[in-house]
């Protein structure tokens, strides 16, 4: 993605394993998150090997339940090109770890790395509901520092030509296969070629 | 002159049915517009138009052997033509999905604009007809990377039946949210016909079994529908020709 040459690297302590499991909904680890006021870390790994998401390997901070910053350790992106990354279909294998008060101060200073305070239920669990109860738990200051951050997210994956290339591959195969099951191959267009733009 | 629009999102809570009847009414200032519940499965439409209480549906008209004609299942309101969609699950079971082509070729041939309230996946021959027998589809997502990616791959089903895109409507739009519209114009291939505000005057229409536009008419989403309206270019195409095109779509009467 647009990793910078200099781009930040998220140093964590490891803490303690709370929870490990794999879910079909990333919501359920982020509400347990918020409903605990956890302070400390969620690791998440695609089980989705289709695309090219097994590449994705993500970790995402809270602070008192508040998702902080997103961070991908396989492209090394941070922020919204981080969660854009680690935004696809689920399941995901998901580890939620504590750490000490205080532990994630320092790691939580790199702007860089920053996500807006609903933008993980939003893009991730595509869930508005957890996403305004994230909001209401976010202190004012981070509400006002990141109001634009989900959407950088989605242009983040508006851009990535390889990942909607791959939605619309799998898609494409997808129908065809179906139209057969279906009986719709008569209906299905002649050839496949023309590319839109990008 | 007819042009068959399918309203699909490829998920559910899209606002796609809300769409669809605003859609419709604003243009039925114009044109001659006809809307289908063709989400048998999980039909709401008749919620939104105050139709919760029709005696005959286009479940009926799916059913092999009934005799109901098409015109039993058409309801004049505001100032559209519905045909909504029953509920029950005997009713949706009982559908032959094949027979909506003749449904939809007759509803042609008596009007300008048909629009199809399409259903939210993509997973059976009866969620997909209505995409495969469109001429456009008019793709309706949230501004979010799980919406985008299965509007994507609506679009991209739409696209291997041969199925135009008359454009992306970005629906629940929040106030602090990005404007992505040109990449997401390039990215469709198709014009952002508009983007409709989240707003409390929806979720009221909806309560009060009214189409947005009759039940807040001077409302800003209602506005941008107007806007996502004027925007589509209704196509001038033979109504015998389409609704030939219809009948002879190369749909199998059994799955």
């Amino acid at each position: 993605m647009t990793g910078t040459a200099d781009a930040p690297e998220l140093r964590i302590p490891r803490g303690d394993l709370l929870r490990s499991r794999v879910v079909s909904d990333v919501g359920t680890s982020l509400a347990r998150a918020l409903d605990r006021e956890l302070t400390g870390y969620a690791t998440l790994v695609p089980q989705e090997t289709l695309l090219l998401e097994s590449d994705a390997r993500g970790v995402v901070t809270f602070a008192d339940g508040v998702p902080v910053l997103a961070y991908n350790t396989v492209s090394d992106s941070g922020g919204p090109d981080a969660l854009a990354e680690l935004a696809v279909p689920g399941p995901y294998r998901v580890e939620l770890y504590a750490v000490g008060d205080g532990a994630l101060e320092t790691a939580h200073e790199e702007d860089a790395l920053r996500v807006a305070p609903g933008a993980a239920a939003t893009e991730l669990a595509d869930d508005q509901a957890l996403a305004d109860r994230t909001r209401d738990a976010a202190p004012d200051e981070r509400l006002d520092a990141a109001s634009d951050d989900d959407g950088d997210a989605v242009a983040a994956f508006l851009e990535d030509d390889e990942r909607i290339e791959a939605i619309r591959e799998q898609a494409r195969s997808e129908a065809a296969e179906r139209a057969s099951e279906w009986g719709l191959d008569d209906a299905l267009a002649e050839g496949d070629g023309d590319e839109f733009d990008g | 002159m007819v042009e068959a629009f399918a309203v699909a999102s490829g998920k559910g809570g899209t606002g796609k049915t809300t769409s669809t009847l605003a859609l419709g009414m604003a243009l039925a200032e114009e044109h001659d517009v006809t809307v289908v519940d063709a989400d048998t499965g999980m039909a709401n439409l008749l919620f939104h138009a105050g139709l919760d209480d029709a005696a005959v549906t286009l479940h009926d008209l799916l059913v092999e052997g009934t005799a109901t004609a098409v015109s039993e299942a058409t309801y004049d309101r505001f100032g559209l033509s519905v045909v909504p969609c029953g509920t029950s699950l005997a009713g949706f079971e009982a559908a032959e999905p094949g027979r909506l082509r003749e449904v939809v070729a007759e509803l042609a041939g008596d009007t300008d604009v048909l629009l199809l309230d399409s259903p939210a996946a993509l997973g059976s021959k009866s969620a997909v007809l209505p995409v495969v027998l469109a001429d456009r589809v008019v793709v309706v997502v949230e501004p979010t990377i799980p919406a985008l990616s299965d509007g994507l791959k609506v679009q991209e089903y739409a696209r291997s039946y041969g199925t135009e895109t008359a454009g992306v409507l970005f629906n629940k739009v929040r106030d602090d949210a990005a404007d992505v519209a040109e990449q997401a114009e390039r990215r469709f291939g198709g014009p952002v016909l508009a983007n409709v505000p989240d707003s409390d005057a929806v979720r009221a229409a909806r309560r009060a079994g009214e189409p947005l536009l009759a039940h807040a008419p001077e409302s800003e989403p209602a506005a941008s529908y107007r806007r996502a309206a004027a925007r589509l270019d209704v196509h001038d195409r033979d109504e015998g020709a389409v609704a030939d095109r219809f009948r002879s779509a190369v749909v199998p009467d059994t799955p």
